[in-house]
């Protein structure tokens, strides 16, 4: 891959998609602003992100940006165009530890993965690494645990 | 029905009862990574079958326990945790359970109790594991003892799908415990049901 994403963002106007990547072969780093057509407030989200990363004029530029990511993206781009705020977007990605996502629709718990998403592909080992193991087996040491806090106050089972 | 699904060929649980065929479910909260745990094990070979209008992702794994092939079905949910409660036919005939936690939300640990007992109700005897998920965003939780399910001897594993530490470990040996349980089975349920098949078919004739 000779496209290296360094960062990924929207502009509102006119609703784009801005990639600032490094062309590994040239060594220069160049910003590519991909306007995002037929996409209005009514749209499916994860279908237009889907649509992007396999376009075939942009998909080489975007190999390196998750379709997670592009997801979120669109959502903020679809909150602007219903009138929502960037805040408001934002903090919709916020995640509350405490907070019981098996209550949530399918798109309040899309909004929430981005996060955990983020930090998934950020600590993912690929298997096309060179140091990729399959199985891979660590022995947590038992004697030197300490009780944890979430046991405490606990009915049964605990 | 109790989740005969006839219809459905995906969805037939009476192949479940063939010597060669377990089934393997997996519980846990929304979000806890389940299906990310599935796919980390399975990798290139993973090809889920959605079934939306059932809430349900099957996965299929070959596996070969002590020189035997095994067909492995695996049970996922898919959003059906909405509901705070499963199908009754998410537990039929099930072999083993994988019980799922995310490691830096509480209240997924807390609803461990929910989920095991509603397990319980259905499948009273079966292997399962409880397993801590995502400890590659805080390796210091490796450091603390978790002890939902010590109390019934469960097995507890601290894994990562994301860099893949002690997946497959647990995968294979659940697989181990599926096929070890389905050749000896102690729910006294199972023994029942399959007395009552037998007399059923017996009336057929």
């Amino acid at each position: 891959m000779s496209f290296v994403a360094k960062r990924c963002g929207v502009q509102f106007s006119p609703p784009s998609i801005v990639l600032i990547y490094e062309n590994k072969e040239t060594n220069k780093v160049r910003k590519r602003i991909i306007p995002v057509r037929n996409f209005s407030k009514y749209s499916d989200y994860s279908m237009a992100a889907e649509r992007l990363k396999n376009h075939p004029r942009h998909r080489d530029y975007l190999e390196g940006v998750s379709q997670s990511q592009l997801e979120r993206l669109h959502v903020i781009l679809r909150d602007h165009l219903q009138g929502f705020s960037l805040d408001y977007s934002l903090s919709s990605f916020r995640l509350d530890p405490d907070e019981d996502l098996n209550k949530l629709d399918d798109e309040e718990l899309a909004r929430k993965k981005g996060q955990m998403d983020e930090l998934f592909e950020k600590n993912r080992r690929h298997k096309d690494d060179p140091d990729f193991v399959y199985d891979v087996e660590v022995d947590f040491n038992v004697e030197t645990r300490e009780k944890c806090s979430w046991d405490e106050e606990s009915d049964d089972g605990f | 029905m109790a989740g005969n699904g006839n219809n459905i060929p995906e969805l037939d649980q009476n192949k479940y009862d063939a010597d060669e065929q377990v089934k393997i479910i997996c519980l846990g909260d929304s979000a806890v990574g389940k299906s990310k745990l599935m796919e980390r094990f399975l990798m290139d070979e993973y090809r889920p079958q959605q079934l939306s209008t059932y809430a349900l992702t099957l996965y299929k794994h070959t596996a070969n326990v002590g020189g035997k092939t095994v067909a492995v079905d695996f049970w996922d949910t898919a959003g059906q945790e909405r509901f705070q409660s499963m199908h009754p036919s998410y537990y039929h005939k099930a072999h083993a359970c994988i019980m799922v936690f995310d490691v830096q939300r509480k209240i997924t640990y807390k609803n461990l109790a929910n989920w095991y007992k509603e397990l319980r109700e259905y499948r009273p005897e079966i292997p399962c594991c409880v397993v801590a998920n995502k400890i590659d965003a805080d390796m210091k939780v490796t450091q603390r003892s978790f002890n939902f399910g010590k109390k019934q001897g469960m097995p507890f594993y601290f894994v990562s799908a994301a860099d893949g530490t002690n997946v497959v470990k647990m995968f294979r040996e659940m697989i181990k415990r599926a096929v070890d349980y389905k050749q000896n089975p102690s729910d006294f349920m199972d023994e029942v049901m399959q007395e009552l098949e037998v007399k059923l078919k017996h009336s057929d004739y």
